[in-house]
């Protein structure tokens, strides 16, 4: 019989042990973890107190005022935030349309196969995000490539103006952004169990549904998680509209950095104007995430 | 069953639609590079003199020298953060892990103009002038995420019984992780670093906030020749920089291959 | 070389108890098996012998050395792991090296060494690859190999066949029992498989619950099982409910229960002395029992009942007969025996007479689990789980 003594004997070494192996994990962890204390969570701080700061030309005056703020309740900045959301939602969905079909391609092919389709998914990826851009220019520009066999098809007679519009940063967007959409998609669909889709077509659904009634659902946590990968940068996004877009309609990244970079500057307005984002992005991702733990407590209960 | 092989031309169309849409701008740019034109339409014949006057080039030179000096020591840094926090992570009872995770996420995500724009504050804040060290820096906290996710997701595959038999042949715990588990932490590593390094050649934005005039890398340079229209020699840069980046991923990969054998 | 001595092993995880207090001894060059289902203990108290766990309270001794508190790199104990645990980047030469290299071995002792070990276990010709290019059984060789290279005292195996097909298990367990032989230290084997524990083992303990049930040369567990635990985990039986009637010099006289009021009388030697009116169960091999549709003469020391065959299973080596008398199903094996007396071979729902000698039963001082005394089943499938699991197949038919 075991002994209520040995019992204690018993979870004194277990204590100790699992002490120890805890202060290993926080030494092993100290580095990265003070690291991004300083370089990534600190700067917020210096953010909250910039944007409560007077503006100066070059850089701020330290007298506290919420000046700042209210020039963002006035409303000027209303339409660079839809803006950037209306380009978030859009990339999202066109990266979803494309990307699902592909990444479910992948997927289902075999396992020579796949490899090599994602290393072709990937290689673009590999290339220089500024060259990226930098080609989408040369291709879409008036006297660009595009145009040029557009004329010589006799498709159209002049020059399609699309670089410089709204159409041009979404596509050079969802360009971008379609890997980062692709990969968590085929990881989801790939975990899937495929013999499920021949028992919904055994039972009686035609390919229509057993799509719609088991691949879709079951891939729910992909089609998550790339999304949120592809719309809360997007919502930032400050380079492709400056390169690609009309610049009479400014999205919220490019009016942030303006405020940073040009002069007069206006650190303060920035500032706040990067907390608004950040906020919504927290909001965002909040309630992403309680979405999410509600799926897994009600799959726990469907297992129970 | 036709509606099925409807769905499998949809999908086999879209994936081919897909591939064309991120090759074409790329091939058309390696095309151009060796276009004898000033300017980017019409084919003029074939000439390498853009790719001879990138040599010549003073300031690519130091930008390219820049870009590559960054790449290593924030892959290097970024990876020797992110192994310590993976091996610190592997423990499931760790009071820290919910803080870690948070710390090693949430940047994933963000914004990259986020955090430029608070890295720059803070430096203008704590009166850091901003240059190859500010560069760093900031490369490095992007990069840490990164190698940690790599190398957890590696380590998350490796079989305990292997550190149980080693201790059973004669080894103590030092000359374990030294003989067995390193080694076999090696491919996650190398993962881990190879994407903290492309990432942090690919970076424009958080360079961009972080690094002051004077300290140019090929991105930053390369969109400052776009907004002076002095897009010639971009070409031919861009066609090397893309070789580069082919070349670096098949070098991984044999590395890789001879590695796990 | 020195014996193997467990004093008053304890061991718990989380509150629950896996090994309770065990105490046993091995002795030098032998083959000890520990069999049970899983879950029993067995693989905590190999890895207690290891060095992996530390037990609660109690001792392990090698000879005069304790070696309770050590940490597996100090024992002179080497473990074959069930999954082998390979070192995927090292070659097979590597691996068999490793612990030499460990100990800064100098090379040339190192590969002579080597080169005798791969020899032993057939694998000289496969030094140059890696694991994951050679075959299961090749991988166990090198296992075994790897852990024999530092002479140790004792060889611990946990299931090492468990993971190879059947004629490569039968195949192994033969070269297990000649490299047993050939480096004649102690080996300590872990099984629930109970055939291979019978035919490998000097001596087998079977567990469960944490607990050694019952020790002793695998023939001795098997003709003489000490409790039901044991006579079903090992082999397979017919358990029979019965109560003591009359005792005599040599055996005793026993009432069985076949259920609905049907009782039946045989009678059964001894080996623990009964009381008149005990309830107790008789355990009766399947082989142990002849079957026939004549009734065979009358003779004092055959038991002969008659029943009715339900179900006949034809298995290559022997026919599997279930024979229904009363309420109780009893499971014949007959070797060969597909054509009687009358060259007619027996059939469904045909009355038969079962028979065997009264040396053949063997009793068991425990009542028969419940179910039993209604007389519902007294056939065993061979239990795949824990008690627990004789319990649900009681239940069940």
């Amino acid at each position: 019989m075991i002994h209520s003594h040995h019992k204690h004997k018993a979870s004194i070494l277990e204590l100790k042990q699992s002490q120890k192996r805890n202060l290993q994990s926080w030494l092993l962890s100290a580095p990265s973890l003070i690291w991004l204390t300083i370089f990534f969570s600190i700067p917020y701080l210096i953010v909250i107190i910039y944007s409560l700061l007077l503006p100066d030309i070059y850089e701020v005056k330290f007298q506290f005022t919420l000046s700042a703020y209210r020039e963002i309740l006035s409303g000027t900045y209303f339409k660079p935030f839809f803006l950037a959301f209306r380009l978030a939602l859009m990339t999202t969905l066109l990266c979803l349309l494309l990307g699902y079909p592909v990444a479910y391609l992948i997927a289902r092919s075999s396992e020579k196969w796949k490899n090599f389709l994602l290393v072709l998914i990937i290689i673009p990826f590999w290339t220089n995000f500024i060259i990226r851009i930098f080609s989408w220019r040369i291709f879409l520009s008036s006297g660009g490539v595009m145009n040029e066999a557009l004329i010589a098809l006799n498709l159209v007679s002049n020059p399609v103006e699309i670089i410089r519009t709204d159409w041009a940063v979404i596509i050079v967007m969802v360009y971008v952004y379609l890997p980062y959409m692709i990969l968590p998609l085929y990881s989801a669909i790939e975990k899937l169990d495929f013999t499920l889709l021949n028992a919904a077509m055994d039972l009686g659904a035609n390919e229509r549904k057993a799509f719609f009634k088991v691949t879709l659902p079951l891939s729910r946590e992909g089609i998550f998680a790339g999304s949120i990968l592809v719309f809360i940068p997007a919502l930032g996004a400050y380079i492709i509209p400056q390169l690609m877009g009309n610049q009479n309609a400014l999205y919220i990244g490019q009016v942030i950095t303006y405020k940073i970079k040009n002069i007069p500057r206006n650190w303060p307005v920035a500032s706040a104007l990067s907390l608004v984002m950040l906020v919504i992005i927290a909001v965002i991702l909040l309630t992403a995430y309680s979405l999410y733990q509600k799926r897994q407590i009600r799959k726990t209960d469907e297992i129970r | 069953m036709k509606s099925g092989k409807l769905y499998k031309r949809m999908n086999l169309t879209i994936f081919t639609l897909v591939m064309v849409f991120l090759y074409i701008p790329i091939i058309i740019l390696i095309i151009f590079s060796f276009n004898d034109s000033k300017i980017v339409a019409g084919w003029q014949g074939f000439t390498v003199k853009y790719y001879l006057q990138l040599f010549e080039n003073q300031q690519i030179k130091q930008a390219f020298q820049n870009t590559m000096l960054i790449a290593i020591l924030s892959t290097l840094f970024s990876t020797i953060l992110g192994v310590l926090a993976a091996l610190g992570l592997e423990n499931k009872r760790f009071t820290g892990r919910k803080v870690m995770n948070a710390l090693i996420y949430v940047p994933l995500i963000m914004p990259d103009i986020l955090m430029g724009v608070s890295l720059a504050l803070m430096f203008n804040f704590l009166r850091v002038g901003t240059g190859m060290a500010t560069v760093l820096i900031a490369h490095i906290t992007f990069c840490v995420s990164y190698t940690t996710i790599v190398v957890q997701s590696r380590l998350q595959g490796f079989d305990y019984s292997l550190v149980e038999a080693a201790m059973d042949l004669g080894a103590k715990p030092w000359l374990i992780f030294w003989k067995v588990k390193f080694p076999l932490m090696i491919p996650g590593i190398i993962a881990g670093a190879l994407l903290a390094f492309t990432l942090s050649i690919d970076d424009f934005i958080i360079t961009f906030f972080t690094s002051g005039r004077g300290f140019d890398t090929l991105p930053i340079y390369v969109e400052g020749a776009i907004r002076r229209g002095t897009i010639t020699t971009i070409n031919a840069l861009s066609t090397l920089m893309i070789g580069f980046t082919l070349f670096l991923v098949a070098i991984t990969k044999r590395v890789r291959n001879l590695l796990l054998r | 070389m020195e014996e193997i001595r467990i004093e008053n092993l304890t061991k718990s995880f989380d509150g629950f108890i896996a090994v309770n207090d065990v105490s046993f001894t091995i002795k030098t060059g032998e083959l000890f098996s520990f069999l049970g289902p899983s879950g029993c203990g067995k693989t905590t108290l190999l890895r207690m012998i290891a060095g992996f766990e530390t037990p609660l309270t109690g001792r392990i001794m090698l000879g005069n050395q304790d070696i309770t508190q050590l940490p597996p790199y100090k024992r002179q104990v080497n473990t074959i792991f069930q999954n082998y645990s390979l070192f995927p980047h090292m070659t097979v030469y590597e691996n068999v090296a490793f612990a030499l290299r460990i100990k800064k071995v100098p090379h040339a002792e190192i590969d002579s060494r080597v080169k005798e070990m791969l020899q032993l276990v057939k694998m000289e010709d496969q030094a140059a690859k890696y694991p994951n290019t050679i075959s299961g059984g090749q991988k166990q060789r090198v296992a075994i190999a790897r852990a024999l290279i530092n002479k140790p005292k004792v060889l611990l195996l946990d299931e090492p066949l468990a993971a190879l097909d059947l004629k490569l298990r039968q195949h192994m367990l033969i070269e297990l029992m000649n490299i047993h032989d050939a480096v004649g230290i102690t080996f300590i084997y872990v099984t629930h498989d109970q055939s291979e524990a019978m035919s490998i083992s000097d001596r087998a303990a079977v567990m469960n619950h944490g607990n050694i049930i019952q020790s002793g040369p695998p023939d001795d567990i098997y003709e003489r099982p000490a409790s039901i635990f044991s006579a079903y985990f090992i082999g397979e039986t017919n358990l029979i409910p019965a109560e003591v009637t009359s005792i005599e010099e040599e055996y005793v006289d026993l009432k069985c229960n076949a259920g609905d009021g049907e009782f039946f009388e045989i009678d059964s030697t001894f080996h623990f002395r009964p009381e008149v009116g005990q309830k107790l169960t008789v355990s009766l091999r399947p082989e142990k029992i002849a079957i026939s549709r004549t009734k065979p003469r009358a003779q004092e020391d055959i038991n002969v009942i008659k029943g009715i065959i339900e179900d006949i299973l034809y298995l290559g080596s022997h026919t599997q007969y279930i024979v229904k008398v009363g309420n109780l199903k009893f499971r014949v094996f007959s070797q060969h025996k597909r054509v009687y007396f009358d060259d007619k071979a027996l059939d469904w729902e045909e009355p038969v007479w079962l028979f065997w000698h009264d040396t053949d039963s063997w009793l068991i001082d425990e009542v028969t689990p419940m179910g039993m005394d209604v007389g519902e089943v007294n056939v065993f499938e061979r239990p795949f789980q824990t008690s627990r699991g004789v319990k649900r197949l009681l239940k069940s038919e």
